[in-house]
């Protein structure tokens, strides 16, 4: 008997409305691998066929972003050309475009704290850190800051519980089973792990950001 | 010779806005743009074509002219405006010439006024809009509001924009209208309720990327929600943060934010609120995407 759910992996997404300039396509509401495959494909998509009247599309963690100018297109008519476009969602839409290397240099203040709340020195935390190739799951909050994962389930741990109040550029960050890079100033309530040279953020280029939702990451130590 | 501008008083937070510096949210920049979009394109309209604007807060602002002339709208609130020390009318036109001074003072309305020109701002455009972020530190005048001491040239207008018609919508004390949010149903029953009955207050924290909202009643002192996923945000979600205070996000929002949203005020009423003063009590009410929409048109 063939297995028709196996044909396609993507969660059943829901389309909600946000406010009334947008709606948002849904792969689910916590993130899970597949969730966040579906969305970064599905952006993709949203780019090799775009739907009229739809001004600008976002890729986030578990969803995707249409906004549209509402005094000229219609939510219920892109919700329909939205549902036309999940049905030729292909698992090969999520495929990275790009493979990065990434040195960091791991000496943050919350490096050893991190290691013994795992249970590892900081030495096997490091090489545990940087043991799988860890997909771009998404950008935002702030320009240029990358979310990227999935860590294994041994090195999940929750934020701080206070938040600092402000770190550098290329900040290298960690919290829920993620690895995150600031690109610009700002407080965090995330691990900070260390530093990287890599910038992720140049107002001045186009585009103004250098990884994309999907690509793949390796992170090594800073020589 | 092109004109040219001289702060010699700035109050806080004057930022150069243009329509917004859209198509950057997947970078990770919220669009900005003028907090009251409808008092932008009046200024406009008035001062007769030039791209970008001067956005003024309470505190207003004063300036000289040290070259050229130029012609200004001026619209927003209500703010006085003395042209050499001759009051002229808000909203209105001034003409300005070489030596003039430009003083505008609070008024009785209104947190936001717009000053545009018959010529461009020439200021450098960053990712295709001169909209200063004041959240990611882009566009407008360096990158930065505008400080005392600050000059700014304007130059002959690049591409004439296309004349506009800019219908000023009447006063409306009613709710803030809004459509149900991300995770309205994460909230209970009785919360929702509350919200749609209890009056709130405009909070003394109040900027650029939000406006917090005084909760009286304590609606959502009980509501603790934890561990979202990071989704987008749009202008207008009201999320509520740790504690149970209410905040609405307006023009430079964060572009994804974890908190729990509520509710998204309508895009017909974002000029509104975005208007209101500290202290002010508001009201909401709930209305589909489609009512939105058709009040949205109806503005125009």
């Amino acid at each position: 008997m063939t297995d028709l759910s196996a044909s396609n992996a993507f969660p059943v997404p829901t389309i909600v409305p946000l406010g009334d300039a947008c709606l948002l396509v849904r792969f689910g509401t916590t993130l899970t691998d597949q969730a966040n495959r579906a969305a970064i494909a599905f952006a993709r998509l949203l780019e090799r066929e775009p739907v009229p009247g739809v001004d600008e599309v976002m890729p986030n963690l578990v969803s995707v972003l249409l906004r549209f100018d509402p005094l000229r297109a219609h939510p219920a008519q892109i919700a329909g050309e939205i549902r036309l476009r999940l049905f030729a969602l292909r698992d090969s839409d999520a495929d990275a475009p790009a493979h990065w290397t990434l040195p960091i240099d791991f000496d943050g203040p919350d490096l050893e704290e991190v290691a013994t709340l795992l249970g590892l020195s900081a030495a096997a935390f490091v090489s545990a850190h940087n043991s799988r190739t860890l997909r771009v799951l998404a950008t935002g909050f702030a320009p240029g800051f990358v979310y990227c994962g999935m860590h294994d389930d041994a090195l999940v741990l929750p934020r701080r519980t206070s938040v600092r109040p402000m770190v550098p550029a290329g900040t290298v960050l960690f919290a829920a089973g993620q690895t995150a890079i600031t690109a610009t100033p700002l407080p965090t309530g995330w691990h900070v792990l260390g530093r990287t040279d890599f910038a992720n953020f140049d107002a001045s280029a186009s585009p103004p950001t250098r990884l994309s939702p999907g690509d793949t990451v390796q992170f090594t130590v800073a020589k | 010779m092109n004109a040219r501008l001289f702060i010699t008083r700035a109050g806080p937070l004057t930022t150069i806005q243009d329509a917004g510096r859209f198509g950057m949210l997947r970078h990770g920049i919220s669009a900005s743009g003028p907090m009251d979009r409808a008092a932008y394109a009046l200024a406009g309209q008035l001062a007769g074509g030039g791209s970008g604007a001067i956005e003024i807060t309470t505190a207003g602002i004063d300036l000289v002219l040290e070259a050229g002339n130029c012609r200004l709208g001026l619209a927003g609130g209500v703010f006085t405006a003395r042209h050499n020390d001759r009051v002229v009318p808000w909203p209105g036109v001034v003409t300005l010439s070489a030596g003039d001074r430009l003083s505008i003072t609070p008024g009785p309305a209104g947190n936001y006024g717009y000053l545009r020109f018959d010529a461009d701002l020439d200021c450098p455009p960053v990712l295709g809009s001169v909209a200063t972020s004041t959240r990611a530190g882009i566009g407008g005048y360096r990158g930065r509001a505008l400080l005392t001491g600050d000059r700014v040239d304007l130059r002959p207008v690049a591409e004439p924009a296309a004349p506009v018609t800019v219908t000023v919508p009447p006063p409306d004390n009613g709710p803030l209208r809004f459509v149900w949010g991300l995770h309205a149903d994460l909230f209970s029953p009785t919360i929702r309720q509350a919200f749609l009955q209890q009056p709130f207050a405009i909070g003394r924290r109040h900027d650029r990327m939000g406006i917090r909202l005084d909760d009286p009643h304590g609606v959502f002192a009980e509501a603790s929600i934890l561990s979202l996923v990071s989704d987008a945000i749009v202008p207008g979600d009201i999320q509520i943060l740790g504690d149970g205070t209410p905040t609405v996000l307006m023009r430079d929002h964060q572009p994804t934010g974890g908190y729990p949203r509520i509710a998204t005020v309508i895009s017909a009423d974002l000029d509104r609120l975005a208007q209101m003063r500290p202290g002010t009590m508001l009201s909401f009410a709930a209305i589909t995407a489609d009512h939105a929409l058709s009040l949205l048109r109806s503005q125009i």
